[in-house]
């Protein structure tokens, strides 16, 4: 039982990357706490569930549909809000307040468009029967969010490393001062980080009616604890130090599960908590404390 | 010699990660006595301020000040006890006006006894007729005379003074000399960190000469730049 | 420093509101509605003091609301205490969380109010868990109907509001306000004026933590039956945070303009589709946080009057 848990841990925690992954791009990049990110998680679990139920895409397809949209959707959103926001003197707790407004506009316009009630999507559509792994059964659709989780992680670093914009963003992470001094287009290399960020959490949230049952417009702030959690302990600021904040996750959570599973919904409150004040550098170290 | 130590700094450490920012350094520093804290960038100069006034605990070393080691004590204890500073960039309480400002660190920083009049204290600074005004309104010269006048509500005994002149004209730097040098009549004792040469030659009594975190000379600034050692830090550093 | 016009506007104002929420009641028959008002006109007080006077905004504010009622009905479910000692038991019950999450003040703005939020769910799950069913009734609710006194509770609730702004007033025109301005404008500045940092946000936390833990309490003795849902609902944060910012934050104007015009419209309306209000009020967010991030009232203060 511990060793399936531990390993039903692992696939589910690579999910739980890719739910916190653009959350920390964008943190990294800007500074900035989208406080909205579960939001847009829960609307791209509503644009696979629109996509299937319309035209019967798969979510695979849906997820590379919501990974176009949602980037270019993330440009205007930026520019709207981002620069005025920076512009501020202390623009990292503003943007919490701002970004939890977002989050409670999407969720009202979802709820208004859509209803309150709960889509799921058919589990065959991530392949039928438990796929067994080392001698563990998993859920198919685990195994296949799990994939897609990995492959998104590489993708983002294969953006942050070989890429030139990739290149331009790690500069606006080390210094934006010193970025906008060398000349480099800080908006747009932000515009674009901010733009990726959402995109991928609307790519989590194709997966999300899965691996959390069903998606309703109300799931964002929940996730948002979640994902703050994940990329806390893994680091903020630090993309990548988000697998081992979200497998670190996963793995409690079905430890928690396993064993004490009534209480299983408190952990990534306690979780983050716990991070927050006894390393709050995170696990891979970057100051988050005043004074 | 001169009147005993008001403040006694004896091989005083502080790393930061595997860095020794301050590796040892010690010096004194009397009432009513000015002494200039010299190096080039990175010499450790204002951790060395951060660490006397409470903002860094110190790693190793010791601070005494009246004979009472202070190292590690918190900075508002510190404020109270007597020992305050300037800050290279200061922060003051924007929203809140000049007066305030002044009122807050009379009110909660001064442990001399003694009252401090906050009017007469802007007046004398020559802030009175912005006393009413946010302090968000007020240019960088201006703000760093507040913080000093934030500093002095406290009454301190020992003023550690941390580029105040950067970004004065000349006629103000040699109105801030005066002032400082005034101070340390009434006998305060000022640590002076500074660049420009001038401002330290008009202010100082005797000067330290950090590198790497600890002190390499001392003695008055004459010396100083007929010292090799010196010389061979400021150009060297300069130039690579 | 004391300024003896502005105390005096700042306490005519204070009472000028509890007197007409008092003789409100006699004259407006929807009592709920009224009390809600005076509820909002609390918590936004409430976190007034630790927003606006520190710069720290709980998110999980709920988290103390709820603490207080739960410790209200546990102490008339389990003690079979008086209401008015119920009452005491729920601020104790929000002053002892408070101190529990205490070290969250080391935490910088951002992090503080997620972890606050964090908190708040934590200790939602903790209540609302069917474990724990024999103590708190888990998710069932409590009916505290014995105790039911709508009226005394009306006029309770009046009175904890009228304290809180006698504390906003104290914070505005007092040396100790001013020292928590300092450390909300920079922390490292305050404590070289000489003021305890730790110690100034600590009586701000506690202050304002015990405002909504009796706010939480009195809820529970006016409306007697209720769920976890029902006070650990994070809208009463987001309220008190858009009334608050609305108005504009540390003057005393501020949260009583947003509670009466905000409130009041949403009222006035009526809540058949609350997600409009939702979306009403997320956009206002933003727009404050972007344009007017000190309030309606900083249109004033800004160009040099004075508000209460």
């Amino acid at each position: 039982m511990l060793v399936g848990a531990l390993f039903a841990g692992l696939v589910f925690g690579l999910y739980f990357t890719l739910v916190g992954l653009g959350l920390n791009l964008v943190f990294g990049v800007m500074r900035i706490v989208n406080l909205a990110h579960g939001d847009f998680l829960m609307l791209g679990g509503f644009a696979a569930y629109g996509l299937f139920s319309a035209f019967g895409l798969p979510p695979l397809a849906s997820a590379l549909i919501v990974l176009v949209v949602f980037t270019l959707l993330g440009l205007p959103i930026y520019y709207l809000v981002v620069p005025r926001l920076l512009a501020a003197r202390d623009s990292e707790m503003l943007s919490i307040i701002l970004f939890f407004g977002m989050s409670q506009m999407i969720e009202a316009i979802t709820t208004i468009a859509f209803g309150a009630t709960e889509r799921s999507l058919p589990g065959r559509l991530l392949g039928v029967g438990p796929v067994i792994l080392l001698g563990q059964r998993l859920p198919s659709s685990w195994v296949y969010s799990a994939v897609v989780s990995a492959v998104a992680v590489v993708g983002v670093y294969l953006y942050l490393y070989r890429t030139r914009l990739g290149t331009l963003t790690r500069a606006v992470m080390v210094s934006r001062d010193e970025a906008l001094a060398t000349g480099i287009d800080v908006h747009r290399v932000s515009a674009i980080a901010f733009g990726i960020g959402i995109a991928l959490a609307g790519i989590a949230g194709v997966f999300a009616p899965f691996m959390l049952g069903s998606v309703t417009p109300a799931i964002g702030a929940g996730i948002n604890i979640a994902a703050f959690a994940v990329i806390v302990v893994g680091t903020l600021g630090n993309p990548l130090g988000t697998v081992l904040g979200g497998i670190i996750y996963g793995v409690s959570l079905m430890l928690m599960q396993t064993y004490l599973s009534s209480w299983a919904n408190i952990l990534p409150n306690l979780l983050l908590i716990a991070v927050l004040l006894i390393r709050p550098e995170g696990l891979l170290g970057r100051q988050v404390r005043r004074a | 010699m001169s009147p005993d130590p008001l403040l006694r700094v004896e091989g005083l450490v502080k790393r930061f990660g595997g860095f020794r920012a301050l590796d040892g350094v010690s010096f004194h520093l009397a009432p009513g006595e000015v002494l200039g804290l010299m190096g080039p960038n990175g010499s450790g100069k204002t951790t060395c301020i951060n660490v006397i006034s409470g903002l860094y605990a110190p790693d190793g070393g010791a601070v005494r000040f009246d004979g009472q080691a202070i190292g590690g004590q918190k900075a508002h204890l510190l404020a109270r006890a007597g020992i305050n500073r300037t800050f290279q960039s200061p922060k003051p309480f924007l929203s809140l006006t000049v007066a305030e400002n002044v009122a807050v660190a009379a009110t909660y920083g001064n442990g001399s006894g003694k009252p401090v009049d906050v009017m007469a204290l802007l007046a004398e600074l020559e802030l009175d007729g912005l006393a009413h005004r946010p302090a968000g309104d007020l240019n960088s010269a201006q703000q760093k005379t507040l913080d000093l006048a934030r500093a002095l509500a406290t009454a301190p005994r020992i003023l550690l003074v941390d580029e105040l002149a950067a970004g004065l004209n000349p006629a103000e730097l040699s109105h801030m000399a005066s002032r400082l040098r005034a101070l340390a009549a009434g006998g305060m004792a000022l640590l002076v960190v500074e660049h420009l040469m001038g401002f330290i030659d008009k202010v100082t009594d005797r000067v330290i000469v950090m590198n790497a975190g600890r002190e390499i000379f001392e003695g008055t600034l004459a010396d100083a730049t007929r010292d090799a050692e010196v010389v061979r830090v400021f150009l060297g550093g300069a130039h690579g | 420093m004391p300024d003896r016009k502005r105390i005096a506007g700042d306490l005519g104002l204070a009472a000028l509101v509890v007197v007409a929420m008092s003789v409100a009641h006699g004259v407006y028959s929807n009592e709920l509605l009224l009390f809600n008002f005076v509820m909002f006109l609390t918590l936004s007080q409430g976190l007034n003091l630790i927003y606006g006077f520190t710069g720290y905004l709980p998110f999980g504010y709920v988290g103390f609301f709820g603490a207080g009622a739960y410790g209200f009905a546990l102490a008339v479910m389990h003690l079979h205490s008086p209401p008015l000692l119920a009452l005491a038991i729920a601020g104790l019950a929000a002053l002892v969380l408070a101190v529990i999450l205490a070290p969250l003040l080391r935490l910088s703005g951002a992090y503080f109010a997620i972890a606050s939020l964090a908190a708040a769910q934590a200790l939602y799950e903790v209540i609302a868990n069917p474990d724990l069913q024999d103590l708190t009734k888990g998710p069932y609710g409590v009916s505290l109907s014995g105790v039911f006194a709508p009226r005394l509770s009306y006029f309770v609730a009046v009175a904890i509001m009228a304290v809180t702004f006698a504390l906003v007033v104290w914070l505005r025109n007092s040396r100790f306000g001013l020292s928590l301005q300092a450390i909300r404008e920079d922390p490292v500045s305050a404590a070289m004026a000489g003021v305890s940092v730790v110690r100034g946000r600590m009586v701000a936390w506690l202050l304002s933590s015990v405002i909504a833990g009796l706010s939480g309490g009195v809820f529970a003795w006016h409306i007697s039956v209720f769920y976890p849902d029902t006070v650990f609902d994070v809208t009463f944060s987001i309220f008190a945070t858009v009334f608050t910012l609305f108005g504009g934050a540390t003057t005393l104007t501020g949260p009583l303009l947003g509670v009466f015009f905000l409130y009041g419209v949403y009222n006035a309306i009526g809540i058949t589709v609350p997600q409009y209000f939702q979306l009403i009020y997320g956009a206002l967010i933003m727009g404050l946080v972007l344009f007017l991030p000190n309030g309606l009232v900083s249109l004033l203060t800004r160009r040099g009057f004075r508000v209460p």
